[in-house]
């Protein structure tokens, strides 16, 4: 399963300070099920739609995972904007979270 | 989903099996954040490097079964069977979904294509259909398939499939799911039936019949229904069903006096449930001839929304029956308000008119002295060419037996020509002075079972008679003739009256009349006692100059209720002379014989007695002349 998530439209001057991010889920696993919605809540509330978010699901893509050097599920790395960050686990640490994607509170 | 795809492993739950794997997997990472969130119980799967697989954590695996599960138990209850064909379209899975074998599965379908089943309701050309659907590779929804089981049951079976691609986009085939319909077009089938049965004893109904939906739409109607919309010119014309009735009666116009408006309000306040039945009456005008239509609305319901019942009911008998006695009341009224035969067939000849949407009627009555039948009264709608036909029947005369008139004379029977039938046997140039250019109604006035007279009217509208039609015609022909013989009675009695009258007045001065109690009441003309008011007083209470004897002569005479004659009396005059009159009476008597008292005339004798007078004392001087010329006393 892949599923993208998009905030604004590429033409919006935001975009080029847009969040690219990629969650490694596993189908609906309890964690997996679990950093969708945390990082959903975080997105709606930090980012105000103002990311790009790639939804994989690794039992349908494991070799993906490999690839990018994914080993557990969920994982969220953070591609863009630099510098590069993972996290590990299900989002409820938010203040991880939140410093992984760049996000000072 | 496929629900056949088995999960990606399998491990063997409890306790002990969860934290050696643990153990395993945790050699497997090398990661320390990874390993935290394994021991925190935040990781679902870890994946294999060495074989690229997804290794599912227990906890994960159990909430996958379990959705699993209930997602297959969900399916289960949408399908009955879950199928698979090759590119081919050959079935290489069929699984129930359930434990019920019935269906398609039991004749062995692997390997064999759903056109080579045993299904009766395809033909060849629905599967060239079906067969160019599955060769675009489209989805397929609800293909009603009905084939007969071994047990000799029909089964309805419902598929849907869809097309299956594997990586490289590769077409491999369809999948899909089979329902088993049949207790559903059972129940269809039985609907339908019960729905013909309604429609077979709605159509059995003379009565037009429709059943409205919320919004005026006719849901159904009955044959009576589809008959009236296709003749009918008014309200209903071309309301079939699927069509808006109360848009239609919202627009509603035309000949007919019908409130369109008022129709679907009333149908509105039905379906509003403001109340229970509503009815609406209206005359429907057509060239020929005029119906009348009852329109009754009831409230049901159906599937709990409300519906309205339109049905109509031809009423134009009742209403035609109505009418005539309506007619029969009004001529009844007519000849009561009437002063005289003039005015009394003119408006019973408009009230029949206007009943029956004639134009015109004509009064023929019978010269006796003549032997024939002469045009007396008419009336007509006001229009030049009626107006100029019966200009032209005025002073129109008809022998007994010829003509319409004279033919209704002669028979005593009704004659009645419709507007149809002329042109197909009668000359209409032959008629046209007795019928204008329509139909005619012809019938007999009656007085004591002896034709009076022939009223006749003409109209586009004069139609077939029927019992009650011909009832009323000789009612009014019987009631005016009665009229006209009264009237023609009393118009003999007021000139002889008048004759008497005149007669009276020149054999007297005036005349007088009393009550039981002699005293005068009434005085007539140029009487014996001027302007003086005397009514109220006997003759004796009056200064009359006559002897004792002569008054209780008279009031001997008076009491003895006798006539008397030439009662003499003087009255002093102011010059001091006396004047002479005369007065002579009769008893009267009411219908009873009562006695009311006297009635008399009354003359002045005057320069008669005065006359008398000098006669006499002429004749007293003549003989005192003579005394004196002859002293002896010789007489002459």
């Amino acid at each position: 399963m892949v599923r993208k998530k998009k905030g604004r439209a590429s033409s919006d001057p935001v975009t080029a300070t847009a969040v690219v991010m990629v969650l490694y889920i596993t189908d609906s696993g309890p964690n997996s099920v679990r950093a969708v919605a945390n990082l959903e809540a975080i997105c709606k509330e930090h980012l105000q739609g103002n990311f790009r978010l790639e939804i994989i699901d690794v039992l349908q893509y494991p070799l993906r995972a490999l690839a990018d050097g994914v080993v557990v599920t969920p994982s969220l790395a953070k591609l863009f904007p630099l510098p590069a960050a993972t996290v590990v686990g299900n989002l409820s640490d938010k203040s991880g979270v939140l410093r992984a994607l760049g996000i000072v509170e | 989903m496929d629900p056949a795809v088995p999960l990606p492993n399998s491990v063997p739950f409890g306790p002990d099996v969860e934290r050696g794997f643990k153990k395993a997997i945790l050699r497997l990472v090398k990661g320390g954040p990874e390993r935290l969130a394994i021991e925190a119980g935040q990781i679902d799967a870890i994946i294999d490097p060495g074989s690229g697989n997804a290794i599912l954590l227990p906890a994960a695996q159990r909430a996958l079964i379990e959705r699993k599960v209930g997602f297959r138990s969900l399916i289960g209850l949408a399908f009955d069977w879950y199928w698979e064909l090759d590119e081919r379209y050959r079935f290489v899975s069929h699984r129930g979904a359930s434990d019920d074998a019935d269906g398609i599965a039991e004749e062995g379908i692997i390997g064999k294509t759903l056109w080579e089943l045993s299904i009766d309701n395809m033909s060849e050309a629905d599967w060239r259909t079906h067969r160019q659907q599955l060769e675009w590779r489209a989805i397929f929804r609800d293909l009603e398939i009905r084939r007969v089981a071994c047990t000799g049951e029909v089964r309805y079976l419902s598929m849907s499939g869809e097309p299956i691609f594997d990586d490289r986009n590769q077409f491999k085939g369809y999948r899909g799911i089979t329902r088993d319909v049949t207790e559903r077009r059972q129940a269809e089938a039985l609907m339908q039936e019960a729905h013909r049965f309604d429609g077979a004893i709605l159509d059995a109904l003379d009565a037009p019949i429709a059943v409205l939906d919320q919004t005026g739409t006719v849901l159904t109607a009955n044959q009576a229904w589809r008959t009236l919309i296709s003749t009918h010119s008014g309200v209903g014309t071309g309301v079939a069903v699927g069509s808006n009735y109360l848009a239609l009666c919202d627009d509603a116009c035309g000949n007919e006096r019908v409130d369109g408006r008022a129709i679907a309000a009333g149908i509105r306040q039905v379906i509003a449930g403001e109340r229970r039945l509503f009815r609406y009456d209206y005359g429907c005008d057509s060239p020929a001839d005029r119906s009348w239509f009852a329109l009754s609305v009831t409230a049901i319901t159906e599937n709990g929304q409300a519906c309205a019942v339109v049905s109509y009911e031809d009423i134009t008998e009742r209403k035609r029956t109505e009418l005539l006695l309506g007619l029969e009341f009004s001529v009844a009224g007519c000849l009561a308000d009437a002063d005289t035969a003039t005015a009394a067939l003119q408006s019973v000849i408009r009230a029949i008119c206007e009943t029956q949407r004639w134009d015109c009627g004509r009064y023929f009555c019978m010269d006796q002295s003549a032997g024939v039948l002469r045009f007396m009264e008419s009336w007509g709608i006001p229009s030049a060419v009626i107006e100029q036909f019966l200009e032209r029947s005025r002073g129109m005369v008809f022998r007994p037996g010829a003509g319409l008139a004279g033919r209704v004379y002669q028979s005593g029977q009704p004659l009645l020509m419709l507007n149809s039938a002329r042109g197909a046997r009668v000359s209409s140039t032959a008629l046209a002075p007795e019928s204008s250019e329509n139909g005619a109604c012809v019938f007999p006035v009656t007085a004591d079972d002896k034709v009076i007279g022939v009223l006749a009217f003409s109209g586009s509208t004069v139609r077939e008679p029927d019992d009650r039609m011909l009832h009323t015609l000789h009612s009014i022909g019987s009631q005016l003739g009665r009229f006209l013989l009264r009237e023609q009675a009393v118009n003999a009695l007021r000139q002889s009256e008048m004759r008497f009258r005149v007669l009276t007045d020149l054999a007297s001065d005036w005349h007088w009349e009393q009550d039981g109690d002699f005293r005068l009441t009434r005085v007539v003309g140029c009487s014996a006692f001027g302007t003086a008011d005397v009514l109220g007083l006997t003759h004796w209470d009056l200064p009359l100059v006559l002897a004792e004897v002569s008054w209780a002569e008279h009031k001997s005479q008076l009491a003895a209720r006798w006539s008397f004659c030439d009662f003499e009396f003087a009255i002093v005059q102011p010059d001091g002379k006396q004047a002479y009159y005369s007065i002579s009476g009769e008893p009267v008597y009411d219908e009873a014989g009562i006695f009311t008292g006297y009635c008399g005339t009354g003359m002045g004798i005057t320069k008669r007695k005065r006359a008398e007078l000098e006669l006499r004392e002429s004749e007293a001087r003549l003989r005192a002349a003579m005394a004196g010329a002859h002293p002896g006393g010789e007489r002459l």
